[in-house]
């Protein structure tokens, strides 16, 4: 005869049950129901950010007309500086049109910048994600580069309706093909050693024979451009030590994140314009 | 007229909070390179006070709640949260389950399974493993001494919210008010 009541079934029958029904369901169905609790938890993710910026918002209410008229002018400056900067940017990118035409290149990737508040910070030993305050709702995509002022952030791995996942450079998850400042070769990069209380540091292999780097002497590693998601030339790191692989073809060694990374508070979505190149 | 059970409702609410204020901490600890992972701690009142089938329900939506906003297959917490779950109710009438200290016990060990399980799930795409070991070592201290500090805390507000809904968390029926 069958137990009428629950606790008197072995429990781990139940489970076994429960696993074994959740096993046979459809994949959509799971999907579904990832993105569904996702959102569920997806407000208040966002609420601590959206607090904050109210705090910042009431704190700069309390500084007086004199400082304002200060930041004010600072700010003018600022401005100034970089209309320069995009004129000189117009300038160099009609160079490269011309080039490309002149050559027949094929164009490069082309993005449109979406600037995106960090909503929450979630750095394991197991993973290395960020939260931003922006999804669907701005057309971002999985797969756009993040970056900041310091150079590559990660790469977007979830977009939901108002917030997105970005996988970042610290992350293990996280693999690039890079090139060493001022040579085109590509070398495979990879993050994910995060030591606590420590800066944030990353793996370079394949790196040919001839280069070298020293903590004193240290070498910058940039995005190759290669693979068509980040464009070329973006910095990750500074290599500080390279020693010869297990197979002596290559060198491999670490290289030092910025420290930036842990404490960001906003970043820059590459959308590209034409998501099929991704 | 039969009354809605809720209790795996209030079960599920308490963890979530728990979660979301987790998830605060861990965005604060961030530029340490520190992390908290304290999910041991949602199966405890689950599985030791209230009724099996509503504490069942409870942490099988928790463990769906946990997984949605981590990198792991879906269903991964499901399943462990489960284990435990299944393994509290089979020595549950041998427990001394109203007890404090014991709650604190039961805490640290789901904790410290889910902690193992799941760095031996995903420790292997660093690059280096062994040093990412004892990274995940010094997070699995500092979770520990966090469960140690707030499952006394937890667990009462759990309680207090089944005493403020008037709910008996084991029997379901309305308390006197």
């Amino acid at each position: 005869m069958l137990p009428k009541r629950f606790d008197q079934v072995s429990p781990f029958v139940t489970l076994g049950i429960i696993l074994l029904t959740w096993l046979l369901l459809p994949f959509v169905f799971k999907t579904f129901t990832r993105a569904t609790f996702f959102e569920i938890q997806a407000p208040l993710t966002v609420a601590d950010s959206y607090a904050h910026d109210l705090q910042d918002f009431w704190s700069n209410r309390l500084h007086s007309k004199d400082e304002l008229l200060q930041a004010g002018r600072d700010l003018a400056g600022l401005v100034a500086k970089y209309d320069f900067s995009v004129q000189q940017n117009q300038q160099l990118e009609a160079d490269i049109l011309r080039l490309e035409n002149l050559l027949n290149l094929p164009p490069l990737p082309a993005f449109r910048l979406e600037a995106a508040r960090v909503a929450q910070r979630d750095f394991s030993g197991w993973w290395q994600r960020f939260t931003i305050r922006k999804g669907q709702n701005f057309g971002l995509t999985v797969g756009a580069p993040v970056v900041f002022s310091g150079g590559v952030v990660g790469r977007i791995t979830e977009v939901h309706r108002y917030t997105a996942v970005v996988d970042l450079v610290t992350s293990p998850t996280f693999r690039l093909a890079a090139s060493l400042a001022g040579d085109n070769r590509p070398v495979s990069y990879q993050g994910g050693l995060n030591d606590s209380f420590k800066a944030p540091r990353g793996t370079v292999e394949f790196v040919p024979l001839e280069f070298t780097a020293a903590r004193n002497a240290p070498r910058r590693l940039v995005t190759s451009g290669l693979g068509g998601i980040f464009p070329a030339g973006l910095s990750i790191g500074e290599i500080l030590n390279l020693e010869l692989s297990a197979d002596g073809l290559f060198k491999a060694g670490d290289v030092q994140l910025d420290e930036r990374i842990g404490t960001l508070t906003e970043v820059t979505v590459l959308v590209p314009l034409n998501p099929e190149e991704l | 007229m039969r009354r809605y059970d809720s209790r795996w409702l209030l079960v599920v609410s308490a963890n979530l909070v728990l979660a979301w204020l987790t998830g605060l901490a861990n965005h604060y600890l961030a530029p340490l390179a520190l992390h908290l992972y304290i999910a041991g701690l949602c199966v405890v009142f689950a599985g030791l006070r209230v009724d099996p089938k509503q504490g069942l329900i409870a942490i099988l939506l928790t463990g769906l709640l946990l997984d949605a906003t981590i990198p792991v297959p879906f269903g991964t917490h499901l399943v462990l949260l489960g284990l435990i779950h299944a393994t509290l109710l089979y020595g549950r009438r041998r427990f001394p389950r109203e007890g404090s200290i014991f709650s604190i016990v039961v805490a640290q060990f789901a904790n410290l399974f889910l902690f193992i399980s799941l760095s031996f799930l995903l420790v292997g795409e660093n690059p280096r493993p062994g040093e990412a070991w004892l990274r995940i070592f010094f997070d699995l201290m500092v979770s520990q001494i966090v469960i140690l500090l707030i499952t006394p805390w937890f667990l009462a507000l759990q309680s207090r919210v089944f005493e403020k809904m008037h709910i008996h968390p084991e029997t379901g029926r309305a308390l006197a008010r």
